[in-house]
């Protein structure tokens, strides 16, 4: 499960999370079924780095797997996931709770349930402001003599401010029920940048959203990201988001990482069968045209079939497809494609 | 001359406000206010809106799934909106509806053939007998096959669950469904497969649809007039395409703008919306868009704007719609001579 060649993933220069060949099983009562194979990827600081894919592409469990957020007994995990110099897979669970929301955060889809319902809104943002700043409330205290529980009030204030809410005295006497959809992923998002991390993963985090909202919230994204320099891992199935405020995107099926590029080159010049297919069925506002769509449906994971996961579904698919799996080949500059109609010519990465 | 199927008159429809247990409601919510349209026979009409708008609200009042408040509802011409439960029910099989959730709206227990079943029951031209040959015509009219019939939906897709759903629908023979942002929950592609079944089948069994999404970019592939509605009132109605390409209400090129485009050389400044909905129990007098309309004037804010008429079929709401037009401030570009 490590890479057979080790120089397909030398550390690049500054990336400030390594993802090699990371491979994760689970033990299901139908046998053992093969979710992630050998996903690799770097993420570089200020970047943002979009992980495309439909559903059962496998771009959640990258994203739990990097912070090790699912339950051993269940999967069987391989690879390295390197941050600051440390293993993640293999770090104990206390060393790695030291990392989870301080250096590595992560916002979910639905942010109705990652926020406790039995506290209310303030009080959860007071305990991560306690956590994670407290020289900073300490500060407030000093220069304006006002009490611990005002000093924690004032920064939770301009924290909330700062994703775009208001009317905040009366927002954190409620409960995470009381509050809207659009209100509760802001707030999401602000006690996930309380503490400044190194890396952003928004797991989906606007597609419950109206899109008026979610319009601002992506924008916070992105001035997060320049203003910050917070690395965001951000996880969709919208190539529309990824378009406008990705840098790089990376495209995931059944397990894999087939494609990754430059958001531009990816648009302008798909070289993976599957994302040119994805491309094609993306809805033109205004345009009357039949949609177009990726016949088939993802293989099992448990039968998985030998060569390219793909195959079955694949327009341009040949007999080596069948009985291979592709490997990851550089095209050019920062494109890395997986499929064997690229072979020849193109350098082994 | 081509008929409306369904016209809805100045229909409003209101929710009690839960606070006050014992007493009567101290407010209601106003989940559609005043809105008169009219579906044609044929057409497939998009209502698209964000959350809270109405939309769904306004779907279920024509299936009598949400009670009506004032106005009319008419059904081939026929009054329908205040017919009780009985009297109503020799029009549920001319109507259908397909949910969102298929894994709410497709019961668990039940198998593809009782599903199926129970809608075929509404439908007169069946005999009993013929229910499992019927069922596995309907399974191939949404292109599943004849072994599915006896599964239970957790084995199915998404995709394919959604299609039972339109199995389901078409069981009773329809002339009209409703779609409730019955595509929301899928993939892309998937998204692509049953929109291109539901215009086959449309146009298969001259059908009638009404379209509930709030995806305003797959309206124009699948709709002929696009219905845009905010806090419970209808905005605008246009031609799809030209919804798109030239809105005529402020509301609807918000709305527009905030489309992430899958596109980068496109790449926009994400039109930003200030502001949250109204409070659809105490909304702000006038034009309920005027707390976050750029281009509001004093009368926005004390008279709801009437139908302004833009051509065959399309109008829209707003006291400043001509002027914002000739200014080009509607994001079209027109001459200044």
């Amino acid at each position: 499960m490590y890479s057979s060649n080790p120089a397909r993933h030398t550390p690049a220069s500054g990336a400030v999370l390594q993802v090699a060949d990371l491979t994760v099983a689970f033990n299901t009562p139908h046998g053992r079924a093969g979710i992630l194979e050998g996903v690799s990827f770097d993420l570089f600081p200020r970047e943002i780095l979009a992980l495309v894919g439909e559903t059962g592409s496998g771009k959640s469990v990258t994203a739990k797997s990097i912070l090790n957020l699912i339950p051993a007994h269940l999967r069987e995990a391989g690879g390295r996931v390197l941050f600051q110099n440390k293993e993640l897979l293999s770090l104990p669970e206390k060393r790695l709770r030291a990392i989870r929301g301080r250096y590595i955060s992560m916002v979910f889809q639905n942010p109705q349930s990652s926020i406790n319902p039995v506290f209310t809104l303030g009080e959860q943002i007071a305990r991560l402001i306690n956590l994670y700043l407290p020289g900073r409330v300490a500060r407030i205290k000093k220069e304006t003599g006002c009490s611990r529980k005002n000093a924690v009030k004032a920064v939770a204030e301009e924290k909330l401010k700062e994703v775009g809410l208001t009317d905040i005295e009366r927002l954190l006497k409620l409960y995470a029920g009381e509050v809207s959809g659009g209100m509760a992923q802001r707030y999401r998002i602000a006690l996930a940048l309380l503490s400044y991390p190194e890396i952003l993963i928004a797991d989906e985090a606007t597609s419950a959203l109206d899109v008026t909202v979610q319009a601002h919230i992506l924008q916070l994204m992105k001035n997060l990201c320049q203003n910050k320099g917070t690395a965001i891992l951000f996880i969709t199935h919208d190539l529309g988001i990824a378009a406008q405020i990705c840098d790089r995107v990376a495209v995931m099926y059944a397990g894999r990482i087939v494609e990754i590029a430059e958001t531009k080159e990816i648009f302008r010049n798909p070289l993976h069968p599957y994302t040119s297919g994805l491309l094609k069925a993306v809805p033109k506002p205004g345009k009357d045209e039949p949609l177009s769509f990726v016949p088939g449906i993802i293989p099992d994971f448990v039968n998985a079939p030998q060569g390219c996961r793909f195959y079955d579904r694949c327009d341009r698919a040949m007999e080596i497809c069948r009985e291979r799996k592709p490997e990851s080949l550089n095209i050019g500059d920062r494109h890395v494609v997986s499929c064997f109609l690229y072979g020849s010519g193109a350098q082994k990465r | 001359m081509n008929e409306p199927l369904v016209e809805l008159e100045r229909v409003t429809i209101r929710f009690p406000d839960e606070r006050p247990v014992f007493r009567k409601p101290a407010a209601w919510i106003r989940a559609v206010s005043d809105v008169s349209l009219a579906i044609m026979k044929g057409e497939c009409l998009g209502l698209v809106g964000e959350s809270g708008c109405g939309k769904s609200t306004m779907g279920r009042a024509i299936l009598k799934l949400a009670p009506l408040y004032a106005g009319n509802i008419r059904f081939m011409g026929e009054e329908i909106g205040r017919l009780g439960e009985k009297a109503f029910n020799r029009y549920r099989p001319r109507m259908q509806m397909v949910f969102q959730d298929p894994r709410v709206s497709l019961n668990p227990k039940m198998t593809v053939f009782r599903i199926l079943s129970e809608a075929l029951h509404l439908n007169a031209a069946v005999e009993k007998t013929a229910y499992l040959e019927q069922a596995v015509k309907l399974l191939d009219l949404v292109d599943l096959r004849p072994e599915h019939i006896y599964r239970y939906p957790h084995e199915f897709s998404g995709g394919q669950q959604q299609r039972i759903c339109i199995a389901r629908a078409l069981a009773t023979d329809p002339l009209f469904v409703v779609f409730d942002e019955a595509t929301s929950a899928l993939d892309v592609s998937v998204q692509a497969q049953v929109i291109n079944l539901m215009k086959a089948l449309q146009e298969k069994f001259d059908l009638t649809y009404l379209f509930i999404s709030h995806d305003l970019s797959i309206m124009a592939h699948v709709c002929t007039r696009v219905a845009v509605m905010y806090a419970g009132r209808v905005v605008e109605v246009r031609e799809a395409a030209a919804l798109f390409e030239s809105p005529r209400h402020p509301y609807t090129k918000a709305l527009k703008n905030a489309v992430p485009v899958a596109d980068p050389e496109f790449v926009k400044q994400l039109g930003i919306l200030k502001g949250e909905v109204p409070s659809l129990s105490d909304p702000p007098p006038g034009c309920p868009f005027h707390p976050r309309c750029a281009y509001a004037e004093d009368i926005c804010k004390k008279e709801v704007p009437g139908i302004s008429p833009l051509g065959e079929k399309s109008w829209v709401r707003c006291h400043l719609h001509e002027q914002l037009w000739n200014l080009g401030k509607l994001g079209n570009r027109k001459e200044l001579s």
